[in-house]
This record gives C-alpha cells, sequence and structure tokens, in this order.
C-alpha cells in the first residue's frame, strides 16, 4: 500500500510539474533553468529514499505532451509550430545526468499509397517508364532526437520501432513488371524520402529535443503549409545506454475548417455541384466584368 | 516574417525618417512586400500555399496579352501555372474554368450583334461535347500511368510548334509586302474543295453554306478534345479551320468560335471537377480577376498596332512557350524521380 501511496503522490508531484511547465510556455516564456520545486528534485529526493526493490518497480517512465492537440488548417494556413514536452519520471539519481538518457520524438501522418516514377530518355525525350507502388507509406514523418540515431541504439532496436527515415515502413506492391531489380528498388525507396523531404513533409533533426534541467525535454516540431490533413499519430521513445525504457502515445488532430473546409468538402463530395458552380461563377465574373467596363467606358 | 525594419517619424532620429541606407523606394518595396508576404491563400485543390499577388499580377499579364492579340489566353497561362509549381493537372481544369469567364462577355457582345450562326455553333459544339469527355477521360487515364504531365508538353510543342510557324511565315509575308507597298492579299472563300464531297449536308443559313455536318463535327470534337487536355479555349485550331475549311465568312467566325468555347469548356470544367477533381476555384477567381482587368489594357495597347505586327508578335510568343515546353522535355531533369501520393481513386 505504502508503495501505491509513494507511486500516486509522484504521479500527481509530476502532474503539477507539467502543468507549471505548460503554463510556462504558454506564458511564453523560454525556460532556461527550472526553478527548484517545479520539476524533479522533489521526485529524486523520494526515489531516493526508497529501498532498491521499490525503485527497480518504478522504471523510468515518460510523461509528455503538446502543445496544440488540435491544428486548424484554414485558408490562411501557413505552418505552424508545436511544442511535444514532457518529463522523465523516476529518473535514477545515480544517473539522473541528462547525457544518459535520450529522446526521440516522432510525428507520423497517415499511411498513403505512394507511387515513385523514374525518367529515362527515349529517343532524346524524358519520361516516366519505371514506377514502384508503395503501400503504407506515411504521408509525413518528423523525427526529431537528442543526438544522431545511430548513437542513440542500435539499428535492430530503431527498426523494430520504426525510427529513422531508413527504416520507415513502405511495402512495394507493384511495379516489378516496369524492369526493376533490387538495387532498383533501394534507389527508387531513397528517392521517395528524398523527395519528401524536399516537399518538408519528412523532416529530421538530429538535435531537435534539448533537455531543459535534469528531465525535462522539449522539441519544435514544424508544421509546414502542405501537411498532409488527418490525424497525427505522436510518439515520444526514451533511451538509455541503448536501451528502450518507455514509449509515449499521443495524437494531434489536424482539421480543415473555415473556408478551406467548405470548398474541400464541397469539391470532393459534391463534385458535379462544384463544378457547376465553378462555370457559374466564371460566366458571373465574366458578365460583371463587362458590365463595369461598359460603365468605366461611358 | 522578418519585420525587424523600424519605421515612423522618430525612429531614427530627426532627418532620418526612412531606416538607415535605403531610400524611400526600397522602404516601399519592403512594405510591400511585408503586405505580399501576408496575402498567403492556401489552394484547396492544388494543395499548396501561394502568394494571392503573384496570381492576380499572372492573370493581369496574360490577360494584357489576350487583349493585346484578341486570343483566349489558355495557352498562356496554363503553362505559365505548369512552370509555377501547380500540378499540371489542376492548371489545365482550372484553366478551362477561365476561360469560361473570359470569352462569356465577349460571346454575349458577339451575339448581340448576330454573329454567332447558332445552327454551326451547335454542330461544332456536339462535336466539342463528345471530344470533352473522351478528353477528360483520357486524362484520368493518363493522370494514373504517370504520363500526363509528358502529354501535356508533348501536345504544347506539337501544337504551339505548327501554329507558331504558320502564323510567323504568314505575318512575315504579309509585312514584307507592305513594305512593298503591295496591298494584303485578301482570302477569296467560295471554291469547292474536298469537303463537298462529303455526306449527311447541311444548309447553314447565317454562313450561307451547305456542306456536310460531318467536318463541323470533327473540328468541334478535336478542340473539345484539346480543350479537356491542355486546357485552352482552342480558337487558335477553330478560327483557322472554319476559315479555311468549312469556308465560314469572316464576320460569323469569331462569334460562333467563341459560342462554341464557353460551352466546351464549361462543360470541360464540370467534367473535369466530377471525374478527376483537378478545378481549384480559388485560383480561377484569383486568375479571373486578374485577367479581366489585364484584358482592358491589353485591348487599349493592341489598337495602337498593325494586324500583321500583332501576328507576328503572337507568333514569336507562342514559339517561346513551345521552345520553353521542348526544352523541359530534352534536357535533362536535375531530379529523375517523382512522387505521387493517395492515388486511391479521388481522396482518402
Amino acid at each position: 500500500m505504502a508503495d501505491i501511496a509513494v507511486y500516486t503522490s509522484q504521479r500527481l508531484l509530476f502532474g503539477l510539474s507539467l502543468l507549471a511547465f505548460a503554463v510556462s510556455l504558454a506564458a511564453g516564456r523560454a525556460i532556461a533553468d527550472p526553478k527548484p520545486g517545479i520539476a524533479s528534485p522533489p521526485v529524486q529526493t523520494e526515489s531516493a529514499t526508497l529501498d532498491p526493490a521499490v525503485a527497480a518497480a518504478n522504471a523510468e517512465e515518460i510523461e509528455a505532451d503538446v502543445s496544440t492537440r488540435s491544428v486548424a488548417i484554414t485558408s490562411s494556413f501557413t505552418g505552424i509550430e508545436i511544442i511535444v514536452f514532457g518529463a522523465i519520471a523516476n529518473a535514477q539519481p545515480e544517473i539522473a545526468d541528462a547525457g544518459d538518457y535520450d529522446i526521440v520524438v516522432i510525428l507520423e501522418g497517415a499511411s498513403e499509397r505512394h507511387i515513385t516514377r523514374k525518367k529515362n530518355r527515349i529517343a532524346g525525350i524524358w519520361v516516366n517508364t519505371q514506377a514502384i507502388t508503395f503501400d503504407d507509406v506515411p504521408s509525413y514523418y518528423a523525427i526529431y532526437s537528442t543526438k544522431p540515431l545511430d548513437e542513440i541504439a542500435d539499428p535492430f532496436t530503431l527498426r523494430q520501432n520504426d525510427i529513422g527515415f531508413e527504416r520507415i515502413r513502405m511495402r512495394p506492391v507493384k511495379g516489378w513488371e516496369t524492369g526493376i531489380t533490387a538495387g532498383g528498388l533501394a534507389d527508387f525507396r531513397e528517392a521517395l524520402v528524398r523527395l519528401k523531404r524536399d516537399e518538408r513533409r519528412y523532416i529530421q533533426d538530429e538535435y531537435g529535443v534539448n533537455f531543459v534541467g535534469r528531465s525535462l525535454f522539449r522539441a519544435t516540431v514544424d508544421l509546414p503549409a502542405n501537411v498532409p490533413v488527418g490525424p497525427l499519430k505522436a510518439r515520444v521513445h526514451l533511451f538509455r545506454q541503448g536501451v528502450l525504457l518507455d514509449t509515449f502515445n499521443t495524437v494531434v488532430k489536424l482539421e480543415r475548417q473555415g473556408l478551406e473546409r467548405v470548398l474541400y468538402v464541397f469539391a470532393f463530395d459534391y463534385p458535379l455541384l462544384y463544378g457547376l458552380f465553378a462555370v457559374l461563377m466564371a460566366v458571373c465574373a465574366g458578365l460583371l466584368a463587362s458590365a463595369i467596363v461598359a460603365r468605366v467606358r461611358r | 516574417m522578418d519585420r525587424q525594419r523600424s519605421w515612423g517619424p522618430g525612429s531614427d532620429g530627426p532627418g532620418d525618417f526612412w531606416p538607415s541606407e535605403s531610400g524611400p523606394k526600397d522602404f516601399l518595396v519592403a512594405r510591400l512586400a511585408d503586405c505580399a508576404g501576408a496575402m498567403n491563400f492556401y489552394l484547396p485543390i492544388a494543395e499548396m500555399s501561394v502568394n494571392v499577388f503573384v496570381f492576380l499580377g499572372m492573370g493581369a499579364a496574360v490577360g494584357f496579352l489576350s487583349g493585346l492579340f484578341g486570343v483566349g489566353g489558355g495557352f498562356l497561362m496554363t503553362p505559365l501555372l505548369i512552370f509555377s509549381g501547380i500540378p499540371a493537372a489542376v492548371a489545365v481544369g482550372t484553366e478551362a474554368a477561365q476561360i469560361v469567364a473570359s470569352s462569356v462577355s465577349g460571346a454575349i457582345a458577339q451575339w448581340r450583334r448576330q454573329n454567332v450562326d447558332v445552327k454551326m455553333g451547335v454542330v461544332l459544339l456536339a462535336g466539342g461535347a463528345v471530344g470533352s469527355v473522351v478528353g477528360v477521360q483520357f486524362v484520368k487515364i493518363l493522370r494514373e500511368a504517370g504520363q500526363f504531365d509528358f502529354v501535356v508538353s508533348l501536345s504544347y510543342v506539337t501544337f504551339l510548334g505548327v501554329v507558331g510557324t504558320l502564323m510567323l511565315i504568314e505575318s512575315v509575308n504579309t509585312i514584307r509586302k507592305v513594305r512593298q507597298g503591295q496591298a494584303a492579299p485578301s482570302r477569296r472563300p467560295g471554291q469547292h474543295n474536298w469537303i463537298h464531297g462529303l455526306p449527311l449536308k447541311m444548309r447553314f443559313h447565317r454562313s450561307k453554306l451547305y456542306i456536310s455536318a460531318i467536318p463541323p463535327l470533327v473540328i468541334g470534337a478535336l478542340v473539345g478534345f484539346l480543350a479537356a487536355i491542355m486546357g485552352v479555349g482552342g480558337g487558335f485550331i477553330m478560327v483557322p479551320a472554319m476559315i479555311y475549311l468549312l469556308r465560314v465568312p469572316t464576320n460569323v467566325v469569331v462569334g460562333t468560335s467563341l459560342f462554341q468555347i464557353v460551352f466546351v469548356t464549361g462543360i470541360t470544367t464540370v467534367l473535369h471537377a466530377a471525374q478527376n477533381y483537378t478545378v481549384d476555384v480559388v485560383l480561377a477567381l484569383l486568375l479571373m480577376i486578374g485577367g479581366v482587368i489585364g484584358a482592358q489594357f491589353g485591348a487599349v495597347a493592341g489598337e495602337r498596332l498593325r494586324g500583321e505586327q500583332l501576328r507576328f508578335l503572337l507568333a514569336a510568343l507562342v514559339l517561346l512557350v513551345c521552345l520553353r515546353m521542348a526544352w523541359g522535355l530534352i534536357a535533362e531533369p536535375a531530379e529523375l524521380y517523382s512522387i505521387t501520393s493517395g492515388v486511391t481513386g479521388g481522396h482518402g
């Protein structure tokens, strides 16, 4: 019972510290140093007083959240930055040095079918001749970490958790008939990631997660203007010396709103009416213009 | 956005109203750039955030040229949209809507002056509707195969190359003859050609013609097809075809062709929206507004130039666009790969 009480009180303290963190973020202050009492110190004192068995039971965990859980995509949307922040619960005092913990923050869009095409020269003209269809490719993938991924964990662990551009799931389903070899397939995968990066839909910052003090961390995630609309899965992985300790999952909603939403729903759910509307608008614009011109000329 | 420039009275002491080392002009440019930067609009169909003024300006520039030369401007606008990063299919679908706007007032004016051969127009339109349906379906198939951009470029190179060259030769010949003091030759219609041997003859009273319905149907269909895949009105095919092949009197050619273009591009717009989801009304509206304003100035400027000079300039412009498109096909692209996402038929 005592263990549970301690555990609950820790949870509560962390809830409070997170709240304070969020409030200070909302106030727009940069947190250079966490004030004593806001973040980890109380917890460390508590865990220090615990006997080893209890400490083992209370393994490190991540508590995290995003600054904006719901982003409105309106007609004037030009991109937004959201902040993923959190803290490491039960940070071990003997290794509480922030350098020992590594955080990877990933935001992932819905999986979509992507076709990668390659141009080849035929009779002096560049034409798309080869194409591979990949299924289940994330439409958006932003990855931020405390240091380069290969220094955080071994490739196997990274692959198991879909961490890193090279390990993004993409299932080739069609296109072998266009004469693509196994080596060629790798080129197509690389090209897909490269083009997605050019579009700013795939983003990586190897030093994008910063520790604030000992156990608080934050990452600024860039959602560009062309971010695919839909829910984004956000996950935060906690590593220590190559071992995955905990993963935190949450969702960021991206929703079309206002005129943008009206037009999108109109165009895709009532395409025939939308087309007629476009023509009507064109006719009215043309007539209005000639009426105005006639009046001005007179 | 960088808004670090300080401005306003007293910002840098007396006599230094404008930010240091920059004159009033630089200052105004910076302020305008700030305003322009704030006027971004997310295009729902093209799926990109664009600057409103860029596309208003583009509409105005093409509108000016179309007013100057008395052409629709689709053959300039669609390539320009593609060059500026709008997906080719969206450029084509949206441009169809803009052509409706730019030709409807002209068509009504011609109608009032009774320069429209309605019967001929309806026959051309019947062919045009068929061509448009086939063309939009063709666009859909090509997009799925990833060959649409290529076919658009190839069509532009072919048609602009042929039309531009013919126009250039004709205008240069006319200019030379005018310089030599000869009167420009006027073509005399009326001679019979192979077209008069075809069956299904119809009487077109307004055009004073008794010819087979097949040639206008075929011409209409070709123009409708090109309207659907190239995002043009098709006047550059329609007008010469009516004059030289059908021998329609010149006073009804423009009116009848405009009559057909309004309806065919209208049908094409609806079909593109319904089948390919590629009509962006926001983009279309920006182009329409810019185009209408530009066309007025262009028409005024055009009155100062001679017909053959105008045709020479137009031919040069047409060939320039053609060469730019051809370069895109021949030059080795910096990026050989391209991606398309979410192709699950319409939207997810």
